[in-house]
């Protein structure tokens, strides 16, 4: 992916929740109380306990399922029904993992090639469509360039479970049902929104005298977006990647309604539901094929953590 | 005098020419913006516009989905909606999920946000451990804890150990809408949390030291600073996660199938087994006009209801 090499946090919000010089004020001020005076009183050591016991509680509820999941990929049925919580030597396999990788019904490889292939070009396409146009938005001065965000944003609030089925419609219309052009197209155009919104809004940020000095070196309008704007938009490109990407590779229902079985194309959802769905009590398929499925987007966060935080917060509270 | 008439003329020549010089290249300007528009408007007619309308059209037809050929039927669908009751069990069940889930995502994730906002490395590491769920498809969530909850599952064989009688998790009716409700929450709040965080983040210290100054605990700090100051945060929580959790589907989808006996179908469950596995489109159509509508209101009130706390929140 492109943005492996990011190094730049993709929005403020981002550095702020995670990095720990930005927060120094508030440190202080955090450790204000510790060394005494009247905030001390008010934090005895018992409401302390507490809250550590609340919070490591709460944290068993969310880690003990991910741990479930993942030893339960290596030990047989018996044991996954009596022992949830261990994992020992006589019982670990990995029999089970290779059956869910070679498995005839769900082709681990083939859907993680498929997938990411969506993945990326979802993410070109959008990027290739949504900016140029938020550029014209940002730069536009007539109302017309208000009409056209206010087009685009609209599509925020239309769930795209609704417009689904008419979308099928489209689709059989066009030929494009069942097809990968039809899927992307469908996919592309869901991501255009909040793109367009959040790239217009970046864009509004830029002075005009990078156009000007591109124009009097005799650019023309198009080419001067793509060789001097379009580089500068390197922060808010990445939180639109993570965006795509998590949501393409999660979703379900569009892969699952538009690329029907007849298709015989499988995403990672997708492939899951075929393979899981009627054996979900045969837990020696279950846990290795969603550990397969997992796999790739943990890792994907454990590495981007920063930006895919970043990211969604920008996202949601920018769109 | 002819003389006069072609100085005139071409004086009106050059006035015309200079305009005409500006007025081309703004058109040149044009023709770039309609280049760099036009694609993505295409698109977005194509599979948001079109389809919005067609949705209006095919709501009161009986399109099956296949052939391109349909009739009209009026208003035959909406009436069916309103009547059947499968409908109105998965509306009301899906108002529910709406509610209660965004009541205790919410509520968890600014408790949680308020108690680790501090950058310490445990805080760090709590964020990520609450947060990771919200990457995870809903349909492999679903399948977890379906897993978990099974009669067999993870759960029950814990309360064994415990000596607990097993519980009927994903086989009650009630235990069964409490489970999707749960799981939903424990893969949601997380999300929710870190915008808390982030509008935490961005109240100035300041204001907390002023308010240690004057005595204020902990607690009215935060009732008296914080939550006034994040109001604008809390609004689009509140509105993301309920317009969210309306269109519930995966996780019903993987962790109970819409049962037992249909009591966790939620109307996206229900607009998408009408449309396709019984070939009703038209009747999805309908039933996802009316969800649109009820969508795009409950967004509109939520966020004018929140109006007030909000301009207080940006004028302070």
């Amino acid at each position: 992916m492109t943005i492996s090499t990011q190094t730049t946090s993709p929005n403020i919000a981002a550095e702020m929740l995670l990095t720990e010089p930005a927060e120094l004020p508030r440190r202080r001020f955090g450790r204000r109380p510790r060394r005494g005076g009247p905030a001390a009183a008010r934090t005895p050591l018992a409401v302390s306990i507490v809250k550590w016991v609340l919070l490591g509680a709460l944290a068993l509820v969310m880690l003990v399922p991910l741990y479930i999941l993942v030893i339960s990929a290596f030990k047989p049925q018996a044991d996954i029904i009596l022992h949830p919580l261990a994992i020992t030597p006589d019982m670990f396999t990995f029999e089970y993992l290779g059956n869910a990788i070679t498995s005839e019904k769900f082709n681990v490889v083939g859907a993680y090639g498929i997938t990411l292939l969506f993945v990326l070009l979802v993410n070109v396409f959008c990027i290739a469509l949504s900016a140029p146009v938020a550029y014209v938005i940002a730069r536009g001065r007539t109302k017309w360039h208000v009409v056209l965000l206010v087009v685009f944003v609209s599509g925020l609030f239309i769930p795209g479970q609704v417009t689904l089925i008419p979308v099928v419609f489209v689709l059989r219309v066009l030929g494009l049902i069942n097809t990968i052009p039809g899927f992307l197209l469908f996919e592309t155009a869901a991501t255009l929104p909040v793109t367009i919104f959040l790239f217009a809004a970046y864009l509004r940020t830029v002075p005009r005298d990078i156009d000007e000095a591109a124009a009097l070196d005799g650019a023309g309008r198009i080419r001067a977006f793509w060789s001097c704007i379009f580089p500068i938009m390197r922060p808010v490109v990445a939180t639109i990647v993570v965006l795509n990407s998590i949501g393409v590779w999660n979703d379900f229902v569009s892969p699952q309604i538009i690329l029907g079985p007849g298709s015989g194309i499988y995403t990672v959802t997708t492939g899951v539901y075929a393979a899981v769905g009627e054996f979900s009590t045969d837990y020696t398929v279950l846990f290795p094929t969603l550990l397969l499925a997992i796999a790739p987007a943990v890792v994907f966060f454990i590495i981007m953590q920063r930006h895919i935080i970043g990211g969604l917060v920008a996202g949601a509270t920018k769109g | 005098m002819a003389d006069t008439v072609a100085r005139l003329a071409g004086t009106a020549r050059a006035r015309a020419a200079a305009p005409a010089r500006r007025r081309r290249a703004s058109w040149q300007d044009r023709l770039a913006g309609v280049i760099m528009t036009g694609p993505a408007l295409l698109v977005f007619i194509a599979m948001f516009i079109i389809p919005m309308l067609l949705a209006v059209v095919l709501s009161f037809t009986d399109w099956n989905g296949y052939s391109l050929r349909f009739d009209f039927i009026g208003f035959e669908n909406y009436a069916d909606a309103f009547k059947n009751p499968r409908t109105v069990d998965a509306a009301v069940f899906t108002s529910i999920i709406a509610v209660i889930g965004t009541v205790l995502c919410n509520g968890i994730g600014l408790a949680v946000a308020s108690l680790i906002a501090g950058n310490s490395r445990g805080n760090t590491v709590l964020r990520t451990v609450f947060f990771y769920p919200y990457i995870i498809s809903a349909l492999i969530i679903g399948f977890l804890w379906s897993a978990m909850l099974a009669p067999q599952g993870a759960v029950n064989s814990l309360l064994a150990q415990f000596g607990m009688a097993p519980l009927p998790f994903l086989t009650d009716m009630t235990f069964a809408k409490a489970s999707v409700i749960l799981t939903i929450v424990w893969s949601h709040f997380g999300f929710n949390m870190i915008l808390y965080l982030a509008g935490i983040k961005s109240v100035p210290t300041e204001y907390y030291e002023a308010a240690t100054v004057d005595g204020a605990s902990r607690w009215q700090q935060f009732r008296n600073v914080t939550l006034p100051l994040i109001a604008p945060v809390l609004t689009v929580n509140l509105v993301l996660t309920l317009v969210g959790l309306l269109k519930a589907y995966d996780i019903v989808l993987a962790l109970t199938d819409g049962g037992p006996a249909a009591s966790t179908q939620t109307i996206v469950y229900q607009i998408l087994k009408d449309s396709f596995a019984q070939a009703r489109l038209g009747f999805g159509a309908a039933q996802s006009v009316v969800l649109l509508i009820v969508t795009a209101a409950i967004g509109l009130a939520v966020t004018f209801a929140r109006r007030g706390a909000d301009r207080k929140a940006s004028e302070s």
